[in-house]
């Protein structure tokens, strides 16, 4: 096994195999199809699996593999792969609940005429993902970086029949461009100050104070903005929940799990770079901590299971990104932490949500309700995602938002640590919101919601296990997976902290869930004591804070406009001159046409009328032999 | 008797023969008529007779040649004014004009 | 002034007036008598340049059988009794370009200096004629022969093939 790691480049090649297989066999496939994308998976899973254990081991060392590429005006430019302790992770990671997403989606998807379509997708989207997560410099990830968005537009329009879904694609596409251009920036900037796209000279460059600080800002706020339009950060995360109109396990795999993380990878990948600049780290901080608390609190209120799902991943990715931003090293492993952990249950949540969507026929919670009889298994798992995220231990989102919470209170800062505590109550009350409404009290369905089979519930259950046990990895006291995250990087990775953080904020979380308990459950609290008594502020949330048509009115409509009057200049102006050259060859000909009218004696007429014009000029020349 | 006759210069033959083609080509370029235009042309080869035949007297290389190839052009025209003749009956059975402006199957 | 003098003036009043009557009548009968006046006159101008047979042949094939051609063209075609022009601008651009090219001409002429001496012909100018054509121009003789042939034949197939198709 000691040659696994430089194996590692097979990892992102099965998916692409699986793909062109399917590609090449089209639809003819039907579900085998789905099998040939299971395997392909299972395949990257089981490396990937083997790989990261490897890496796991004491003192293994990062393993880069450049292979060279191109050169151009001298510099060198690079291909390869390289397995540090990050992406071995993330490799597992998203290999693991990409195999679980293409099984789920054997049940999910069962008698879709675009069956293979749907796995040619995901399998180029496994593939892409892989190799994001798999490069080793800048070029390389925006390429992957720019193939998931693409697979993300693809899988979210596969619904391309309804207008919403369709609107949909094209917000993610667009709105996730917009931070795409920010990162397309910033390494065209990198590779002009540097020299080079590999994360390891970039490094380097900045240790040796080869850039002045302000390049790095500027360079690190470039990457970030990348960030925040993949991870759905505020402002640019209007495209999230929006994105839900995609099939759910598309839901789970790209809008929970891997690809919306991948903002968050990134951030971590070049987390030197940030490290460098503490201008950069604070703008990661407070637009985390902003997004964190903002997006749940527009979670409270939504009626869609998805879009309280999709809200709550934006909330938690700012939760990941203020860890990063806010605690140095040791947020760096909480932010990674909880980037794993919510990987597992916010994949588990989504995967339970499609399976009560499959039943239920519905995405309003509210046409839901009483699913608990009829669902035991999905219901379980669903309890056991919403304890995770609330963050009630031992389960593992406990652990990630502990660390989370520590490292920012260890750092000392009290005004995001509050943000983020008032974050977890929000996000225990809305889950559990969502689990009463959904679960508990009677029936609105006009029809008996059946359990999902075995191969949709067998995923949910390893991703059950998974929620519950993965905390494990990195305790307080026994931070196995932080040490060695950040094996060999520079930093204090333990922290003394109070006990009582723990319990409050373990109390703000079952605050949460009593309230939502004592709401939607018991219904001994009016569900709208707060709504009715300020309105403004249920619609605020309702609204999602009007952000969607803020945006509308100021770059949309403005653009609108623009674009009608570009297009009108291109229509009269542009196309005028284009018409107006047509029109006068056209009449040019036209007169030729006359003048080509049979009539000899016109001919005989401009024969004669040549011949004159000729001895004249030949006479005014001087003639041949002048 | 050659000196006396000699008192007309060769440019006024050259002048009557010039005359008489342009006539010859504008009636051949605006008449409608297409027995006018065959009209207009011969015309037109009188004017060139003309010019022959004072160069077979006047002009640096005088001679005989001059009369014969206005022999031959005047053969030449007789052959053409039959078949032009020929051509205005057979378009006209045809067409039913000898308007030369009806003639336009050139355009198509 | 010498009697050829006023001969060629006459001559060539008559010839450039009958060209220009031609041109200037209405009736077709009218232009193709007016144009057999101009080829009479012109028959004139090759007896006052010493060719004879040229004369006579120009009597004979054009005011002969070239107008009585034409007469018979007229006759067998409709024709109204007033003819129509072309349209008033080819008529102006048509005008504009043959005076253009008279003037060229005209001023070429003017221009040029011709070897002022003058040919005599000894010989009778027939016989000349004779011997010429049957000596240097014998294959062109020939050649004329068989076009007149050719042209002949022509001319009946292009009058007589409707004729057949129509019955």
């Amino acid at each position: 096994m000691d040659q696994m790691v430089e194996n590692a480049w097979l990892i992102p090649l099965f998916p692409l195999a699986a793909f062109v297989i399917m590609v090449a066999f089209g639809r003819q496939l039907k579900t085998t199809a789905a099998y040939i994308g299971i395997l392909a998976t299972l395949a990257s899973f089981v490396l990937a699996l083997f790989t990261f254990l490897e890496r796991f081991q004491e003192g293994a060392e990062t393993f880069y593999q450049p292979v060279h590429w191109f050169s151009i005006a001298g510099f060198d430019v690079t291909m390869g792969y390289e397995v540090t302790q990050l992406n071995a992770l993330m490799l597992v990671i998203v290999s693991l609940v990409s195999m679980l997403v293409h099984i789920y989606s054997l049940g999910y998807m069962h008698g879709d005429d675009r069956l293979p379509v749907f796995y040619q997708y995901l399998a180029l989207f496994t593939f892409s993902m892989l190799g994001l997560v798999i490069s080793p410099n800048l070029l390389q990830l925006y390429i992957f970086w720019e193939l998931v968005g693409v697979c993300s537009f693809l899988l979210v329009g596969f619904y391309f029949y309804k207008p919403e879904a369709r609107a949909a694609a094209k917000k993610a596409f667009i709105v996730t461009r917009i931070g795409d251009v920010g990162l397309f920036i910033a390494i065209i900037l990198l590779f002009w100050w540097t020299g080079s796209f590999v994360y390891n000279d970039i490094f380097n460059a900045v240790e040796n104070g080869v850039l002045e600080p302000w390049q790095i800002t500027l360079a690190a706020i470039l990457i970030f903005i990348g960030a925040v339009g993949k991870s759905g950060q505020f402002p640019l995360h209007t495209w999230l929940p929006d994105a839900m109109e995609g099939p759910t396990p598309v839901s789970a795999l790209i809008h929970a799990a891997t690809m919306v993380a991948a903002g968050v990878y990134l951030v971590a990948a070049t987390f030197d770079l940030f490290a460098a600049s503490p201008t950069a780290l604070n703008v990661v901080a407070y637009i985390g901590g902003f997004t964190a608390i903002f997006a749940a609190s527009i979670g409270l209120t939504q009626r869609d299971i998805k879009r309280v799902l999709a809200y709550s991943t934006v909330s938690q990715l700012g939760y990941m990104m203020l860890a990063l931003g806010a605690a140095g090293l040791i947020g760096y492993a909480a932010g990674i932490f909880h980037l794993m952990t919510h990987a597992f249950f916010k994949a588990l949540l989504f995967l339970a949500a499609g399976s009560v969507i499959h039943a239920a026929h519905t995405q309003n919670i509210f046409e839901m309700g009483g699913m608990w009889k009829n669902m035991k298994v999905t219901g379980w798992l669903f309890l056991i995602g919403c304890l995770a995220i609330a963050g009630i231990p031992p389960f593992s989102g406990f652990w990630s938002k502990e660390e989370i919470l520590l490292s920012v209170y260890h750092a000392g800062r009290m005004d995001l640590f509050w943000i983020a505590v008032l974050a977890a109550f929000f996000t225990a009350f809305y889950m559990f919101r969502l689990f009463f409404v959904t679960f508990t009290g009677e029936s609105n369905l006009n029809h008996k919601p059946e359990e999902s089979p075995v191969v949709m519930t067998l995923p949910m259950i390893v991703l059950g296990v998974l929620a519950v046990v993965a905390g494990f990895i990195n305790t307080p006291w026994n931070p196995v997976l932080g040490e060695w995250l950040t094996y060999g990087m520079e930093g204090e990775l333990h922290v003394e902290a109070p006990a009582w953080i723990s319990v409050v904020t373990v109390l703000f979380s079952l605050a949460g869930i009593g309230l939502a308990w004592m709401m939607y459950n018991k219904k001994s609290l009016s569900r709208d004591w707060l709504s009715g008594r300020v309105p403004a502020l249920y619609q605020l949330s309702y609204n999602k804070y009007y952000i969607d048509e803020l945006y509308d009115t100021v770059f949309v409509r403005p653009l609108r406009g623009i674009g009608i009057i570009v297009n009108w200049i291109d229509d009269y102006v542009v196309d005028g001159a284009v018409r107006l050259t047509g029109r006068i060859t056209d009449s040019v000909a036209g007169l030729g046409a006359r003048m080509q009218n049979g009539q000899i004696q016109t001919y005989g007429l401009v024969t004669v009328v040549g011949l004159v014009l000729l001895i004249v000029g030949l006479t005014v020349a001087g003639g041949y032999y002048k | 008797m050659s000196e006396a006759l000699s008192q007309v210069p060769l440019t006024s033959y050259l002048l009557v023969g010039l005359i008489l083609f342009s006539v010859g080509l504008y009636g051949a370029l605006t008449k409608r008529n297409a027995v006018i235009v065959l009209l207009s042309i011969e015309l037109m080869l009188n004017a060139v007779n003309i010019n022959l035949v004072a160069f077979a007297k006047h002009g640096l290389y005088p001679g005989i040649t001059g009369q014969i190839f206005s022999l031959f052009t005047i053969t030449i025209a007789a052959a053409e004014v039959a078949v032009g003749v020929a051509i205005l009956m057979a378009l006209y059975r045809n067409r039913g004009t000898v308007q030369v402006d009806k003639m336009d199957l050139m355009k198509r | 002034m010498s009697g050829e003098f006023i001969a060629f003036f006459i001559l060539s009043l008559f010839t450039i007036g009958g060209a220009v009557f031609m041109i200037s009548f209405t009736r077709v009968v009218h232009m193709v008598v007016s144009l057999a006046f101009t080829f009479l006159s012109i028959a004139g101008l090759y007896v006052l340049l010493e060719a004879e047979f040229v004369a006579v042949t120009q009597v004979i094939v054009y005011a002969g059988a070239v107008a009585i051609m034409m007469l018979f063209g007229i006759m067998l075609t409709p024709h109204r009794e007033q003819e129509e022009d072309a349209g008033r601008a080819q008529k102006v651009v048509a005008f504009i370009a043959v005076a253009a090219f008279f003037l060229i001409a005209f001023f070429i002429i003017q221009g040029t200096t011709w070897d002022p001496s003058v040919h005599h012909f000894t010989e009778d100018n027939t016989t000349m004629i004779g011997k010429t054509i049957f000596t240097q121009y014998v294959i062109p003789f020939e050649l004329v022969s068989v076009l007149l042939l050719v042209a002949l034949v022509g001319a009946i197939i292009l009058a007589k093939r409707e004729e057949n198709d129509s019955e």
